[in-house]
């Protein structure tokens, strides 16, 4: 019998409250009432009346199609979720009849083994698991995108795939690692994980914990979609006038954002109000674990971020409709504002993906290296003066726009600005390393490679910040490989290093050192291949997104692709690892890492409500060393 | 009268920090400091100009400048972060249990506060760098203006395309005098394109129905490369076009040779 | 049902509960704070692009720099009729009907105003567009504005719905009144803000 089956022991009642809709809920009802409503709202919108011409409807034009796309994918949305049995909570608030305590056992997937990872399961453990698995898919899907790519840049002249699935694949392999990477560290680690290490029962929010997770899960079909609606034109950013004349492909990335966008606030509200109203007794703000602290952060600053890119998808999507004119300079509207909308949003957004895999890195770092974090306050500091200054540097994407040249100025003082409090995250690390002797486990090794990764990342952004050298830059592959080495080689080299660290418990094993090891160099050395050959291109003076390149290019391009491939070999060994030891690994005792924080003192299978007693905090995680 | 032959005097400043570099973490790290800050050193100063293009104008220069130096000068950062990084995997243990724990070091106000300033300073210089060179470009764009030859560049889906006004010549490739500043008023004619002639260094974004403009100089003849730098569409990656700058006697005959007149 | 006692749940206390209630409610509210910002950047930026003279083209119509604040006003009614009633058991059942009512009539207010938008144009093929992005920042406007009266609604008809019921434990439906406070009053404040803005024209 796996890990997973074991729940509760048999003495205690099973809840099966009778007569409860909850009970005949899942993943498969959703599915079926979500196409059943999708359907319904594209046969009512192909005749309706929103589809203008004198009153008959006209199937050729762009216009409807897009309205009949949207209202069929937002439907399928809203249906699943009618399905799932989502509104069952608010429906009983509204008509004065709240849940029972067994219907709330009930959810919370009590004495349902395996089969609650399929239904609206409020545990936060099962969310955490559920958003690794969605991840996992995310990134499998996202980087075979990207091989694609590589193989198709591979020679000169070479067509692997056609010009549109080029594009495609560029905008899409895009669109799904900024989605993966926003939730890759606060998904699985700030769901299950998080909520143990303060000392909770649970999140604040249970009901809307499982919310966020299965509304995400509804936009992933939506956004595979586009596949078969003709792909996008776009990159990720997806520019308008650009995403305006689109086909219908493009319907399937706005509703998927705008989706997505209801995902992230609800999550980033529940992690905050989790973290700030929830602490244990004793868990004062200087005693909480830096990996909490980053994941509150992220979330807090992604709260008032992701709207701005919904509003900006809300009226491209109105622009493809109802023709309004927001981007259409012959209707008064402009494509610079598109661009400000998204930055506004976009630049916060890479910080919110950056700081959670920097935080579980320097959770990490105390329990391998057996000293104390060095100086946390300094590590909040920096995660805090990021997240304050990334609101204020949007336009350093901008500075080659032409939309506001006097301003350029201003945007690189702030955006230069934003390497102090950087430059405090690698003071952290170091320092937490100085004098150490590290136990150098895979997480650990993930710290490693952070620092080398985020130094060039955060160098080579020094470049790109300062206006003339932009004038250069901006557009070509140095630009890829500057945002590549810091979302992945920090984000998700930290989400690795945190899957390794955490794995123990949130599965019960030991991940596969040997697989890991291995896995690991693939991917670093491969990493820094791909994007090192990049580097090249760049300033060699290759533009971005494109689909061939002139001779000059074939050398950088060559050994870029080459590095793809040892990227691809090294993440098909970790999801084979994660996998296999899932059933097959060693058993893990309950804290094999050493560590102090919270979730090392729960059994595995981690309690239903985590804690029979909730801990009283007298001290920071953090007391290692001789001569405290 | 107290005898104190034997006492033992607390170390002056200058013997603890030499004592301080005789501890072997310290003496390997900087070893280690001294190599990584060279290896940045060299990579700044050999790798981007071998791989960048002919540099024919200022802007060119200066971008290529901004990425020698600001590698020279992040060397020594880069040196200490990778140093102790590669110190302490060298120290690693292995092995299925914990080592003993280090030094309990919880902070060292002194080292934030360094840290912090030299991070600002670092950033202050990068910035004084920066808002020096716009300064000087768009005075130099300001005192050319009435010299300059105007180039209005359209972009389309895919293709450039150059009208010179006071030449009466519109072309698809981009000629220019050496030694003449340019303005070139950039637009589009559907999506959003950017265009960019690389050897010269400068960019802007082709919007619809609004004209965006930059300032330039070409300084040595040869050929260039005009690319586009905004994804725009399926042919992106073609939206490519030929041009040089020649000596002025040579443009002057191209332009009539496209049918323009000179001056 | 006996059997119900078998199963029990840890509850934290009531003022607990409901305080970070209210503070996600609170966190919701900055979001859609972002997203009011979005559309009143879009609206004075593009008015102040002005591309191509068509914010406003020549002879198309807008509306009244007061109509706006029509349709704030119920809003800000149903925000003032909320708090009458929140810690007063005896006037509840009266303002909580009235807030749904003036929330109801919001909203159809809201409707109608985009029943008659005036700056509609077809072209031969009889396709409709929204003539200049003044008429573009409208209508969004005006349809979030929608949305926000009919979920206040549904807001609306559960207090009431829950103030007539009897056995839901009081303290933690005191503070729900307080956290749907929070919510009336950000929405009174987001229509008098997006009033203020079409006053702009």
């Amino acid at each position: 019998m796996s890990t997973l089956d074991k729940v509760h022991t048999s003495s205690r009642p099973v809840p099966h409250p009778k007569r409860s809709l909850i009970t005949r809920l899942h993943m498969g009802t959703g599915v079926v009432v979500g196409v059943l409503f999708a359907a319904i709202a594209y046969s009512l919108l192909k005749n309706s009346v929103l589809t203008y011409t004198d009153g008959v409807a006209d199937p050729l034009s762009p216009h409807n199609n897009n309205i009949v796309l949207l209202g069929a994918m937002f439907a399928w949305s809203i249906g699943f979720m009618v399905g799932i049995g989502a509104f069952i909570g608010p429906w009983r608030w509204l008509i004065g009849k709240d849940l029972t305590d067994e219907e709330i056992l009930y959810m919370a997937g009590d004495g349902q083994g395996t089969k609650r990872y399929f239904k609206y399961c409020t545990d936060h453990k099962v969310v955490g698991i559920q958003y690794l698995v969605g991840v996992m898919t995310l990134l499998g899907v996202g980087g075979t995108m990207a091989m694609m790519i590589r193989t198709n840049l591979a020679r000169p002249g070479g067509h692997f795939v056609t010009a549109t699935v080029y594009n495609s694949l560029v905008g899409l392999h895009g669109i799904t690692m900024i989605i993966a990477m926003i939730i890759v560290a606060t998904g699985p680690f700030g769901n299950y994980i998080m909520p143990i290490m303060i000392g909770a029962y649970d999140m604040a929010f249970p009901r809307l914990n499982a919310l966020s997770w299965w509304v995400l899960f509804t936009a992933i079909p939506v956004l595979c979609s586009a596949w078969f609606l003709g792909g996008i034109p776009t990159g990720w950013t997806a520019y308008a006038p650009l995403s305006v004349q689109a086909g219908p492909g493009m319907n399937a990335f706005l509703a998927t954002i705008i989706i997505f966008a209801v995902s992230t606030a609800v999550a980033g509200m529940n992690i905050t109000t989790t973290v700030v109203a929830m602490r244990t007794k004793g868990m004062k703000w200087n005693r909480v674990p830096i990996f909490v602290i980053g994941s509150t952060i992220s979330v807090a600053l992604a709260i008032p971020a992701f709207p701005t890119f919904m509003v900006a998808m809300i009226m491209t999507s109105l622009d493809r409709t109802f023709n309004t004119g927001f981007f259409d300079a012959n209707m008064g509207g402009s494509g610079w504002l598109y661009a400000n909308l998204f930055w506004i949003m976009g630049h916060p957004e890479v910080y919110v993906i950056l700081i959670p895999g920097v935080a579980a890195l320097m959770e990490i770092a105390p329990v391998f290296v057996r000293k104390p974090l060095f100086s946390y306050n300094a590590a909040i500091m920096g995660f805090a003066g990021i997240a304050g200054l990334s609101i204020l540097v949007w336009a350093h994407h901008m500075y080659i726009a032409g939309w506001a040249p006097s301003l350029n100025g201003a945007f690189m003082v702030t955006t230069e600005m934003i390497s102090i409090p950087t430059g405090l995250l690698f003071l952290v690390l170091i320092g937490t390393m100085w004098r150490g002797k590290p136990w150098m486990k895979l997480p650990m090794l993930s710290v490693i490679a952070f620092i080398w990764d985020f130094l060039i990342g955060g160098i080579t952004g020094i470049y790109l910040s300062d206006v003339p050298a932009d004038g250069y830059l901006h557009g070509s592959m140095f630009v890829t490989a500057h945002f590549h080495f810091t979302l992945m080689g920090a984000a998700l080299t930290g989400a690795i290093g945190g899957l390794a660290y955490w794995y123990p418990k949130m599965t019960g094993r030991m991940l596969n050192e040997r697989a890991g090891y291995i896995s690991f160099w693939f991917v670093q050395i491969g990493f820094n291949v791909v994007f090192f050959g990049m580097f090249m291109a760049g300033a060699e003076g290759q533009p971005r997104r494109v689909m061939d390149y002139a001779a000059l290019y074939k050398n950088s391009n060559l050994i870029s692709t080459m590095g793809a491939y040892s990227v691809g070999i090294g993440m098909i060994i970790l999801l084979w690892a994660v996998i296999h030891s899932w059933r097959h690994g060693k058993v893990a005792p309950m804290n094999p890492w050493g560590a102090k924080t919270l979730e090392w003192t729960v059994p595995y299978p981690v309690p239903l409500t985590n804690f029979d007693e909730l801990p009283v905090i007298t001290s920071d995680p953090y007391g290692y060393g001789k001569g405290k | 009268m107290a005898d104190h032959s034997n006492e033992v005097l607390a170390p002056t400043p200058g013997e603890r920090l030499a004592n301080f570099f005789k501890r072997k973490d310290v003496a390997r790290t900087t070893v280690l400091f001294f190599l990584w800050t060279v290896l940045f050193i060299v990579l700044g100063l050999f790798f981007y100009p071998k791989w960048m293009p002919e540099i024919m104008s200022k802007e060119m220069k200066s971008a290529e400048s901004i990425m020698i130096w600001f590698t020279v000068i992040s060397a020594p950062i880069a040196g200490i972060v990778l140093a102790i990084t590669t110190n302490a995997f060298m120290n690693m243990h292995r092995g299925d249990t914990p080592p003993e724990d280090g030094p309990a070091i919880r902070t060292h106000g002194p080292i934030v506060a360094i840290w912090t300033i030299g991070s600002l300073v670092f950033a202050l210089v990068a910035i004084a760098w920066g808002l020096i060179e716009i300064n000087s470009q768009a005075i130099a764009a300001a005192s050319d203006a009435k010299s300059a030859i105007t180039v209005e560049v359209t972009g389309s889906q895919w293709l450039w395309t150059f009208n010179y006004p006071a030449q009466g010549i519109e072309t698809h490739d981009l000629n220019l005098p050496v030694g003449v500043p340019v303005i070139f008023d950039v637009k589009s004619a559907d999506v959003n394109h950017s265009f960019w002639p690389v050897q010269l260094g400068v960019k802007v974004d082709a919007n619809a129905q609004v004209t965006t403009v930059i300032h330039t100089t070409p300084t040595k003849i040869g050929a260039i490369d005009v690319k586009c730098a905004e994804l725009c569409g399926l042919y992106h990656a073609y939206m490519e076009t030929n041009g040089a700058v020649m000596s002025q006697a040579d443009f002057n005959a191209w332009v009539v040779a496209q049918g323009g007149h000179t001056a | 049902m006996s059997h119900d006692t078998e199963f029990h749940v840890h509850h934290d206390s009531d003022a607990a509960v409901g305080r970070r209630e209210r503070l996600g409610v609170r966190l919701l509210i900055v979001a859609d704070g972002a997203f009011l910002f979005s559309m009143i950047f879009s609206y004075f930026y593009l008015r102040n692009l002005n591309t191509n003279g068509a914010w406003l083209p020549k002879g198309v119509k807008h509306f009244s720099t007061g109509s706006a604040w029509l349709v704030a006003i119920p809003f800000v009614v149903a925000a003032i009729s909320h708090r009458l009633g929140q810690e007063n058991k005896k006037t509840r059942n009266l303002t909580s009907l009235v807030t749904l009512v003036v929330l109801l009539v919001g909203g159809y207010l809201q409707w109608h105003q985009m029943s008659k938008m005036p700056f509609l144009v077809k072209d031969d093929g009889g396709v409709v567009s929204f003539n200049g992005a003044y008429a573009s920042n409208w209508v969004l406007m005006a349809g979030s504005g929608i949305f926000h009266y009919f979920l206040g609604a549904f807001i609306a008809l559960g207090i009431l719905i829950r103030n007539r019921t009897t056995n839901l434990p009081y303290e933690l439906d005191l503070w729900r009144q307080r956290t749907a406070q929070s919510w009336f009053t950000w929405c009174a404040v987001a229509a008098c803000l997006t009033a203020l803005t079409l006053s702009v024209i």
